[in-house]
């Protein structure tokens, strides 16, 4: 998705201190390479022994988990990595990735398909991964490996509580509460106020208009907070995989016209690399497969909300899930 | 004259000093500058192909009619601010420069110090979720924290800096404290409560970019949709509307000060 607000410059900080220390990390295997080898899943299918990857991803917590999910896999398989998370916004990440300063990140198919392909979105997960996959491998020399379970998509949401109360299961109940002549506040972030796959359609799909005076518009990390308290946003735009959700106990409304585009991730790879050693796929694609919504709404909780280090949250939950050996937290 | 160093009184502009007839000529350039960018800003606009593929979003952060109201949102967010600011600051400024206030008036310079050093992103913030809430209010309070104190530093400065002769002169011919205070010694601090309160506005008019963040709208909301959607074209063109403006608060501020200067003396 197109560039998020980026985390305050403490996160920043905290970054730059796991990057160090993924770093470290990373030469330290290097020396013992065999030692791991008793280590994960992962390992016992996969050897990218000799491989060197630098790794990058964009600049919300998401992607920092997953830039760091991607240094611990490639480590438990032997290769050479240096982490270069927290490049930026999708613009200057992906142009990192053409331009050959990165050799991967995760990136997600609705904005592959819209942004970087031009096309309209496709809704269906399976469709539109197929077509952005062959299209930017033609084009652009892309390999996309396999999708995330989950999909990472624009949203609106609701107290749980008040949700009970108003009976808000859908965004059709959403159009029909302002149908019936509502008036709680809908508040979204600038973006969404203008994307194509923004308000403007969402309104049109559900064939609702918002009353006079709204949206009110908010800074996205206030969006969550100011939708735990119904009096100040009765609906708040967010995505479906943020942190925030459960610790805020939000209920995310159904898209039930399917009207946001798709957003399932995958490690983007540029081609030359891909083809030193076309294994690097069998690597991700049990944890891609792995990576539902509801684990990576765990994820993302835990880095965003009880603010656990995304070094730590990647590395126990790859151990937890027997992808790498223990001896690699 | 003790002067905190945290709180720099702002100089009088230079033109101030200068004759009249070429100060009045010096105050049309900034106009000047302000049509031609807003013009320039609008042919752009209307140049555009918003229908092209992918544009837009850009179109809908553009529409005229949009950019007006954001930016009436704007202008109502910096008059109000500014106003707060002048009412609270001015006879604040003028009770810490008697004698009679002692040194409270270096404490007082000092807290306003530390106030202006909180970073506006997070004081509008938190005033969202003040009992205040999301809005033009908690904005507006906002504005007022990041922008009193170069108005009060230059009211309790231009008012010390006053020669004690003419303050003693004053009421050597009879006048009461008030009356040396309103025929000496504010006309002789004006050029430099003005300045002041230029300094306050043109900060009012960039810190206002943020109120959008607490839905308080403002020139901020097209600004930043086109920041996180990259399209720099559009940001800049509105961050170019938000340094017209600045220009030209800061060009009234200079006339209204010819006006007091000139009715005053």
């Amino acid at each position: 998705m197109i560039g998020r607000t980026p985390r305050a410059s403490a996160t920043a900080v905290v970054t730059a201190a796991a990057l160090v220390l993924a770093g470290c990390a990373g030469g330290g295997l290097q020396q013992s390479s065999g030692a791991a080898a008793g280590g994960g899943s992962l390992a016992q299918k996969v050897d990218l022994t000799g491989q060197s990857y630098t790794v990058g991803s964009k600049d919300f917590d998401e992607q920092l988990v997953l830039c760091e999910m991607t240094v611990a896999v490639l480590e438990s398989v032997k290769a050479t990595v240096t982490p270069k998370c927290n490049i930026g916004g999708t613009e200057a990440t992906r142009n990192a990735l053409l331009g050959g300063q990165i050799d991967m990140y995760w990136d997600y198919t609705g904005t592959a398909q819209v942004t970087f392909l031009g096309g309209k979105p496709i809704q269906d997960a399976r469709q539109q991964y197929d077509t952005v996959k062959s299209a930017d491998l033609a084009k652009n020399q892309i390999e996309w490996l396999a999708p995330s379970a989950f999909n990472n998509t624009y949203a609106f949401a609701v107290s749980e509580a008040k949700a009970q109360e108003l009976n808000l299961n859908s965004d059709s109940d959403m159009a029909a509460y302002y149908a019936k002549g509502g008036t709680g506040t809908t508040c979204v972030e600038s973006e969404y106020l203008v994307r194509d796959d923004g308000l403007p359609g969402f309104q049109k799909t559900y064939g609702f208009q918002l009353p006079g005076g709204q949206p009110t518009v908010l800074e996205t990390g206030a969006v969550y907070q100011a939708t735990a308290d119904p009096t100040k946003c009765l609906f708040g735009e967010v995505f479906t995989t943020d942190g925030r959700i459960p610790a805020l106990k939000l209920r995310v409304l159904k898209d039930d016209k399917t009207y946001h585009p798709l957003y399932n991730a995958a490690l983007t790879v540029r081609k030359p690399v891909f083809d030193k050693n076309p294994a690097i796929a069998d690597a991700f694609a049990p944890v891609a497969a792995a990576l539902t919504d509801e684990e990576m709404l765990k994820l993302n909780g835990q880095k965003s909300s009880d603010n656990v280090p995304q070094r730590k949250v990647a590395r126990d939950w790859l151990i937890a899930k027997g992808f790498i050996g223990a001896d690699q937290n | 004259m003790t002067v905190p160093t945290t709180a720099t009184p702002v100089a009088a502009p230079a033109a101030a000093r200068r004759s009249l007839p070429r100060r009045s000529r010096a105050l049309l350039v900034t106009p000047t500058i302000v049509v031609v960018t807003v013009g320039l800003v609008i042919v752009w606009i209307r140049s555009q192909d918003f229908t092209a593929p992918g544009r837009a979003p850009e179109g809908r952060a553009l529409d005229l009619g949009g950019l007006l109201a954001s930016f009436g949102e704007h202008v109502y967010l910096v008059a109000i601010s500014t106003l707060v600011v002048v009412a609270i600051s001015i006879p604040l400024g003028i009770l810490l420069s008697r004698p009679s206030a002692g040194r409270l008036g270096d404490a007082v310079l000092a807290f306003g110090g530390f106030m202006q050093a909180l970073p506006p992103f997070g004081v509008i913030i938190i005033m969202a979720f003040s009992p205040l809430g999301f809005g033009a209010p908690s904005a507006i309070v906002a504005l007022v924290i990041a922008s009193f104190l170069p108005v009060l530093t230059n009211t309790v400065v231009g008012l010390r800096q006053v020669d004690a002769s003419y303050i003693e002169a004053a009421r050597g011919m009879g006048m009461s404290a008030g009356m040396t205070l309103r025929l000496v010694e504010l006309p002789l601090a004006v050029p430099v409560m003005v300045a002041g309160i230029r300094v306050a506005l043109v900060l009012n008019v960039g810190t206002a970019t943020l109120a959008t963040f607490i839905g308080a709208g403002g020139l901020g909301t097209p600004l930043l949709s086109m920041l996180k959607l990259g399209r720099t074209d559009a940001a800049f063109a509105v961050a170019a509307l938000v340094a017209a403006l600045a220009l030209f608060v800061d060009w009234l501020a200079a006339v209204a000060e010819q006006v007091v200067r000139g009715s005053g003396g």
